[in-house]
C-alpha cells in the first residue's frame, strides 16, 4: 500500500492532491427497522477480516506522510443509509460487497428476523454505512 | 407493475447515493479542469459521476470484467473524457502528463 501510495505520488504535480475513499474502520455497518418514526436497531455487522486490511491503509497513509512524501490535508468521517424493502434483500446486499463480506453477529439475523415479523405494514431495513476520506497533498 | 419489471428496476447498491462521494471529495480539493488519475476504479461507477466536471480521467482497475463493463457504460453514452484502462498503479506506463488529483477509490 505505501508503494502504490509513493508511485501514485510520483504522477501527480507538486501541489497534487491524494484522495482515499475507504470504509470507516471502526464505524461499523448497522442495520435498524425503520417504521415511520420508529427506529429498532437489529445488530451491527462485523468484519474483523476486513479490518486488518483497514489498519494497514490507515497505517499506510500515516507512513507516507511521516516520511514527506505527502502532508495532510485533511480527514473526513460521513454516514450513508441504503434502504431495503424486505430483510431476504440483505443477503444480496451483502453480495454486493467485495470480500471479505461483513456478517451478522450471533443470533443477529434471528432478531432481524423476529422484529420484522412483528413490524407494522410499510416497515423497511435500514443499513447504516460509513466511510472516511483522506486528503493528501504532494509539497 | 409485474414482478419481473419490478425487480427489474430495483437496483440495489451497497454504495453511497449519486454525487455524495464527489461532494466529499470536493472539501478537498475541486474536480472542475482538473486532470484525474483514478486508482480502482472498478466499474467505473464514481468516476462517471465527477467525470463531466473534470478535463480528462485516466481510470485503471485490475480486473478486466469491471473495465469492461466500464467500457460498455461509456460507449452507452458516459462521458468522452475518461481513459478506461486495465491494471494497476505499480505496472501504470505512459500516464502523461502530471495529474492535479489521484483518487484511491474504495482501493487502498
Amino acid at each position: 500500500m505505501v508503494h502504490a501510495l509513493r508511485r501514485a505520488g510520483s504522477y501527480l504535480r507538486r501541489g497534487g492532491t491524494l484522495i482515499s475513499i475507504r470504509p470507516h474502520r471502526t464505524w461499523r455497518p448497522s442495520i435498524v427497522i425503520v417504521a415511520g418514526r420508529s427506529r429498532v436497531p437489529v445488530a451491527t455487522l462485523l468484519n474483523t477480516a476486513f479490518e486488518v486490511n483497514l489498519s494497514a491503509a490507515e497505517s499506510a497513509l500515516k507512513r507516507v506522510v511521516d516520511e514527506g512524501s505527502f502532508t495532510l490535508a485533511g480527514v473526513r468521517a460521513a454516514r450513508y443509509r441504503i434502504y431495503l424493502d424486505r430483510p431476504s434483500q440483505i443477503r444480496t446486499y451483502l453480495e454486493l460487497i467485495n470480500p471479505p463480506r461483513p456478517r451478522f453477529p450471533r443470533g443477529g439475523r434471528a432478531r432481524l428476523e423476529a422484529i420484522w415479523n412483528t413490524a407494522p405494514r410499510g416497515a423497511r431495513v435500514e443499513v447504516t454505512e460509513s466511510l472516511i476520506v483522506n486528503g493528501l497533498r504532494r509539497p | 407493475m409485474r414482478y419481473d419489471s419490478a425487480v427489474a428496476t430495483t437496483e440495489l447498491s451497497a454504495y453511497p447515493a449519486e454525487g455524495f462521494e464527489p461532494r466529499l471529495i470536493e472539501r478537498f480539493v475541486s474536480l472542475r479542469n482538473k486532470r484525474v488519475l483514478e486508482i480502482g476504479c472498478g466499474d467505473g461507477r464514481l468516476t462517471f459521476q465527477y467525470a463531466p466536471r473534470a478535463s480528462s480521467v485516466l481510470a485503471i482497475d485490475p480486473d478486466q470484467p469491471s473495465i469492461d463493463e466500464a467500457l460498455y457504460q461509456q460507449r452507452e453514452g458516459g462521458a468522452s473524457n475518461i481513459d478506461f484502462r486495465l491494471g494497476s498503479i505499480e505496472r501504470l506506463t505512459k500516464p502523461g502528463a502530471p495529474f492535479d488529483v489521484a483518487l484511491f477509490s474504495w482501493s487502498l
